[in-house]
Order: structure tokens, then C-alpha cells, then sequence
């Protein structure tokens, strides 16, 4: 049934979160943070892989003495390094600043460090000398090989393709788990990033004194539906906000970054498996910004609801910490419980789901007890809000919203 | 009592409990289209309750609670100005932000509700704060951001709960004119208030509440007259003798206040105190102020805060 008011409702809650400065603050201040360390990796990179090149235009120098025997003098030779078997003195010509670096290979590399000493370049140009010491003795070792084959295959780096199998079908194995393992992910982020402002959300009509004005141009449901609406729709956005830099460090720095070459053609999408998640997820957002809502009227602030606040984020967290009896036990009478417990139910259940275990009969009961359940809650958070928001400074008796028939 | 084919709101035998206690035990009264009416009571008597329950935000127990013959419903907004007692504003957005979004809930356009709010802001002198957060504002500046927002739609009904609670004298003139104002434009115009020179100014009738029952109801005159309501100031010589006519309510040397007992005539009264020897140097007659007759009707009474 279209309600009242309820697109003016959603149009000013999702314009005034987005127009707050302190929203912008609280979600670019992670993307910011990763930004910064992703830039900070990739300059820390791109000096690194840089420094070999510039090695070769001789841009430094190096002595090494070199009782492993392993490394070839020609390939040292060619990078500009120099043998020598004093190693006090070419430590002292580096420490002068007549020579740049020195490099000791001891006679067992498996055990014994390679040291190296250089003329301190700055924090990010010092590490030229691990880099060219390291490659010295690489290209060396691989030259002992003589077959790049095999030097690929004695570091173990080689593409293995798996197939296993369930129920005489092919099993999707790790790549069919993640796709619908982002529906918990979005459901965990939304709920822990906007659950202070879900409390706050109906409690501010209260502490604001505009219950009365507003509930004599929409109904209690349709401001209680437009919160949750622009509730999900802000949370979307600060997903998005979340999820841009780890999009933008994938697709465009992979290689600088190191990050492995997923090919996402690779993930397994279960159509069924992804609707489960997607109902999941939603039934478990209505109903735990129902009760959020329910809190908030029943408080008189947001401190007082707070502690309650807490509890109900503790049982919907606490599957979590039993993840991993989730995933290899779901038959588990623990699992069990967390799975139809409603609070517990929708973490518990969209793990199970992604990790195939949760049956089709199951997930029909889970998705029709947390639609249920929400439907109910919200009514009666509208009811309480009704009541609990006219009592400005008390905390609303139950009994006697309930004593009253509507 | 007026018939309710004529009337705006139209309360018929409403009765409200709270955790047993009963608020209002059987209140009947109509508010006729066009009239600007006040409603009056002691704190606690069950005014609040009762613009509450007409305008649904709280559910009756048993009676008849209509406007313009029906149920209030939030649908029916747009044509309702309410100020409630209990008032506030979104005080972390700005005064356009706020008063837009009322608008939109009242069923103006955005661009409409906009336009309508910054030539009320210039109106009141408040042009330069349409971009400033609510709480930035003054008291007095927030209650006329306020009333901008109860009367924005420019409602066929006005409710005002104690309207110039908390007001200073410059906001309480600004809001008489509003009210002078939606008269001359036709509104109705229902008013809980204890400013009794404001009821004798304003209201074309009136009822008093009292313990959950209408304790008087009509015009100002009819409720004055229902009092008894005559009496006489008068400045004298001599000594006022005792009389079955009427009661010596205030007594300061040479000044004394009579208020009649019965319907005697005030000639007759003179006649009285010229026969008994007192020289009678004034002598005016008239009604009870509205005043009087609430101090009159609650003087015994020691209510609780407001229901």
C-alpha cells in the first residue's frame, strides 16, 4: 500500500546524512587511511623495481666477498660489483663514503644472513641495496640451474587447476563461496557502520520535540519505513565509499600493488545460492533496524538505549566467533540454534548458505521467520514510537502500550 | 450547543483513561467553521489529551472525535496548522531545511515550500538565518521559525496548544497577528490557553474544563453570565451593611467590590446602601472577567502538571 509522505520522508533522511560533513568525515576516513598506505606501497614498489634498472646504469657501486660460492662473478660484474676479501675495509671505505654498499654472502645462505652495508639514501632509496644483493645471488642461482623451467618449478610457482566433487555434481569450491559471501559482508558493514545512526535516527524526533507535528502529516509507519529505506540507501553509499579504493587498487595498480591476478571469471555464481543471500540479508536488515527503531521509542535518549543497543548487536555478532563450528559443523545443535534464533539467524545462516551447507527447507523457514518477524517488530516499533515519542522525559511502559487496543 | 452539521471539529461524549486513571469523563463540543475558539482548563484538566486524541496521535477510549465529519488522518494535514505544547524543530539542519521539509510534508511543492518559507523569514526579520542551523538560533527566533511552520499551508483549521507558552511579548504580538490574520481569512482557529485577556479578545466562544467534564460552554458572555457574573465596584463613605444580595469580595478602605448572589437589580442594590446611610461617591456595575470566573471555578483546585 503506498504510504503517505514516504518518498518526502526518505528524500530529507538521505539528503541530510549525505549533507553532513561529520558522515563524509567518518567514511572517507578508512578509504583515506588505505589510500595513503596504498600509496605508500605502491611509491615503496615502484623504488624497488626501479632500483635494479638504475643499478644497471651504475648508478652505485658495491664490493661483496663471498664464501657461499654460489655467487657468479660475471653477473656481480655486470651489476658493478667488485669482489674483495676484506670485509672490515670495504665496511670502512662504505662507512667513510668512499664506496656505496658492501655486500657479505656467508658460506650457508639458508641459515646465515646476507649483511649489507651502504651510504644511508633515505628511507625508501636504502632498500636498493637488499634488492640488487638479493638479485645478485638470484640471477646467480639461476644460472647454475640453466633452465628457467626448472628454476620456476624448484620455487614451487607453478598453476594448479582442482576440480572436486559433491553429490556427483562439480564442487564450486573456494570460488563459490566468495560472491555470496559479499551479501554478509554488506550486511555486516551497513549494520556496524550505521547502527549509532539507527538509534538515533526516531530518538531525534523525540529529543527534538517534532513527534506531534510530524505524525499529524504521516502515519508512524511511513516515517518508521522512510528512516529504514534512507538507512539502507545511505549505507549503500558508504559500501560503495568503502569499496572504491580496493576497486581502483585492483583494476588499475594490481601488478605495482603485488595484488595476485584474480580472474574473475573464475567465481562460481549460484543464482539460487545468491538469491538466498540477497533475502537473507534484507529480512535480517528490516529486522534488526525494526528493533533499533523499537529501542529508540521506548528510551527516553540515546544514552539509555544504548545499553540495550549493545546486547542486540552482541547476539547478532556472537556466530561470528563461532564461525569456524558453522562452517565445518552445521549440523551442530550450537549451529542450529544460531541458525533459527532470529537475532543470530541471518550471520549464521548467510555463512551457511555460502558455504553450502544450508538446505533449501532451511533457508525457506529462516527467510520466512525474519520477514515475519520483522513485519511484526515493525508494527509494534511504530506502536511504541506512536506512544513513547509523546513521552518526552519517561522511558514507555509496555504494559500500557499494549493495554491499549488500535 | 451548536448543531455538528455546521461544525469544523465535533467532539461527541469522549472519554480517556490512563493506567486507570480517567482524564477525561464525558466531553461533548463543537468548533464551528469560520470561529476562533478557546479551549480552557487547568493544568492537568485534559486539554492536551484531548487535541491529541483528535488529531489521532494518541488512540480514545470510547466517543466520537471528527473533523469535518471524519477521523483525522495524517492525509488530512494539509489543511491543518498545529502548534503542539510540547514544540521543537530538527535543531542540527538549517531553518530552510527544516521548514521546506515541513512544507513537503504538508503538502506543498519543495520550490513552493522554499519560496514560502525565505518571505516569511523576511517577514519576521529572519532572512539572514534561512541557511543557519536551528540551534544557532535564539529562543524567540526558533518560536517564530515555528509558527512559520504551523500556519505555512495556510491551514483551514488552526490548533494552538498554549500558544504563547514560553513566547516573549514581541513573538506573542507576531502570533496574535497570525491569529487576527487566519481569521480575517476564514480559519478556524482552536486555542488551548491560560492568557484569559487573550480569550475575552480573541475567542468567539469558549468551554472550561474541568476534571474531564465541561464545566461551561458558549460564548465569553453566555459563560460569563452563567457565572452570575455581575459585579459592582463602587467608592464610598460609611460602612457597606450585610445583605442576602450579594458578597463583599474585596474590601480597601473607601473601595469595595460586590459580587452579586442573585439576579437583583444593581438599582436596587444602590438603593440598599443609600437607605442604610453610606455615601456613595461611584458606583459601576459589571460582568465577571473571564479571570475571575477561571480563578472562580479552579481557585480550589491543586492539579498535577498537564495531561
Amino acid at each position: 500500500m503506498k504510504q503517505h509522505n514516504l518518498r518526502t520522508v526518505i528524500g530529507f533522511e538521505v539528503r541530510r546524512a549525505l549533507s553532513k560533513k561529520r558522515f563524509w568525515f567518518l567514511t572517507l576516513l578508512l578509504p583515506i587511511a588505505i589510500g595513503i598506505v596504498l600509496a605508500l606501497v605502491i611509491f615503496g614498489n615502484t623504488v624497488a623495481s626501479n632500483n635494479f634498472d638504475n643499478q644497471s646504469d651504475a648508478e652505485f657501486s658495491f664490493t661483496y666477498s663471498d664464501e657461499s660460492g654460489f655467487i657468479d662473478p660475471v653477473i656481480a660484474a655486470a651489476l658493478a660489483g667488485t669482489v674483495t676479501d676484506g670485509d672490515a675495509e670495504a665496511i670502512a671505505a662504505v662507512r667513510a663514503g668512499g664506496q656505496d654498499a658492501h655486500f657479505v654472502y656467508p658460506a650457508d645462505l639458508t641459515t646465515t644472513p646476507i649483511e649489507v652495508y651502504g651510504v644511508d639514501r633515505g628511507l625508501f632509496e636504502n632498500g636498493k641495496y637488499v634488492d640488487i644483493a638479493r638479485q645478485v645471488l638470484s640471477m646467480s642461482a639461476q644460472d647454475q640451474i640453466g633452465n628457467p623451467m626448472l628454476t620456476v618449478l624448484a620455487v614451487g610457482n607453478v598453476p594448479v587447476s582442482a576440480t572436486t566433487f559433491a553429490d556427483g555434481k562439480v564442487a564450486s569450491g573456494l570460488m563459490g563461496v566468495i560472491p555470496p559471501l559479499i551479501f554478509l559482508v554488506m550486511f555486516f558493514l551497513i549494520f556496524t557502520l550505521l547502527a549509532n545512526q539507527m538509534l538515533t535516527s526516531t530518538l531525534e524526533e523525540k529529543e527534538n520535540r517534532v513527534t506531534e507535528m510530524i505524525l499529524t502529516t504521516l502515519n508512524p509507519n511511513a516515517l518508521i519505513s522512510g528512516k529504514i529505506i534512507s538507512l539502507f540507501i545511505v549505507g549503500l553509499v558508504q559500501a560503495l565509499v568503502f569499496l572504491l579504493p580496493v576497486l581502483v587498487g585492483f583494476f588499475f595498480f594490481r601488478s605495482t600493488l603485488n595484488l595476485p591476478n584474480i580472474d574473475l571469471s573464475s567465481f562460481i555464481v549460484d543464482p539460487a545460492q545468491m538469491i538466498v543471500g540477497a533475502l537473507i540479508a534484507i529480512g535480517g536488515f528490516a529486522l534488526f533496524t525494526g528493533t533499533t527503531v523499537a529501542i529508540g521509542a521506548v528510551m527516553p535518549t540515546a544514552r539509555d538505549a544504548g545499553n540495550i543497543f549493545g546486547a542486540l548487536i552482541a547476539l547478532m555478532i556472537v556466530p561470528l566467533y563461532a564461525g569456524s563450528l558453522v562452517i565445518s559443523d552445521p549440523q551442530n545443535p550450537v549451529v542450529q540454534i544460531f541458525t533459527y534464533f532470529p537475532y543470530s539467524a541471518p550471520i549464521t545462516a548467510m555463512l551457511r548458505n555460502a558455504f553450502g551447507s544450508l538446505a533449501g527447507w532451511e533457508a525457506a523457514i529462516v527467510i520466512t521467520g525474519l520477514f515475519l518477524l520483522s513485519a511484526i517488530v515493525l508494527r509494534i516499533a511504530a506502536r511504541l514510537f506512536r506512544t513513547g515519542s509523546i513521552q518526552y522525559n519517561n522511558r514507555v511502559s509496555l504494559k500500557a502500550v499494549f493495554s491499549r487496543s488500535k | 450547543m451548536a448543531s455538528s452539521e455546521d461544525s469544523l471539529v465535533h467532539i461527541d461524549h469522549f472519554k480517556m483513561q490512563f493506567a486507570g486513571v480517567t482524564v477525561i469523563e464525558d466531553l461533548s463540543f463543537n468548533v464551528q467553521r469560520g470561529e476562533t475558539f478557546g479551549f480552557l482548563g487547568s493544568n492537568g484538566s485534559g486539554k492536551t489529551t484531548t487535541l491529541r486524541a483528535l488529531l489521532g496521535i494518541i488512540q480514545a477510549d470510547s466517543g466520537t472525535l471528527h473533523i469535518d465529519g471524519r477521523p483525522f488522518k495524517p492525509e488530512d494535514g494539509s489543511r491543518l496548522g498545529y502548534l503542539p505544547e510540547e514544540r521543537g524543530l530538527y535543531k542540527k539542519e538549517s531553518v530552510l531545511t527544516v521548514m521546506t521539509y515541513f512544507g513537503e510534508l504538508k503538502g506543498l511543492s519543495k520550490k513552493a515550500a522554499a519560496s514560502w518559507s525565505m518571505n516569511y523569514l523576511e517577514r519576521v526579520g529572519l532572512g539572514d538565518k534561512a541557511k543557519s542551523r536551528v540551534d544557532k538560533l535564539s529562543g524567540g527566533q526558533q518560536q517564530k521559525v515555528q509558527l512559520g511552520v504551523t500556519i505555512m499551508n495556510d491551514p483551514e483549521l488552526l490548533i494552538l496548544d498554549e500558544p504563547t507558552k514560553g513566547f516573549d511579548p514581541v513573538n506573542r504580538r507576531l502570533l496574535m497577528d497570525i491569529i487576527d490574520e487566519r481569521k480575517s481569512n476564514g480559519s478556524t482557529v482552536l486555542m488551548v490557553t491560560h492568557q484569559m485577556e487573550e480569550v475575552e479578545r480573541l475567542c468567539d466562544r469558549i468551554i472550561l474544563l474541568k476534571q474531564g467534564r465541561a464545566e461551561a460552554y458558549g460564548t465569553v458572555a453566555e459563560v460569563q453570565n452563567q457565572f452570575g457574573g455581575t459585579m459592582i465596584r463602587t467608592n464610598y463613605s460609611g460602612e457597606i451593611p450585610m445583605s442576602p444580595h450579594y458578597e463583599v469580595t474585596t474590601r480597601e478602605r473607601n473601595y469595595a467590590e460586590l459580587t452579586l448572589t442573585d439576579s437583583t437589580d444593581e438599582g436596587e442594590i444602590l438603593r440598599e446602601l443609600v437607605n442604610a446611610g453610606v455615601l456613595v461617591r461611584s458606583f459601576t456595575p459589571s460582568k465577571l472577567s473571564l479571570d475571575e470566573i477561571f480563578v472562580k471555578v479552579y481557585g480550589e483546585q491543586n492539579e498535577p502538571g498537564d495531561t
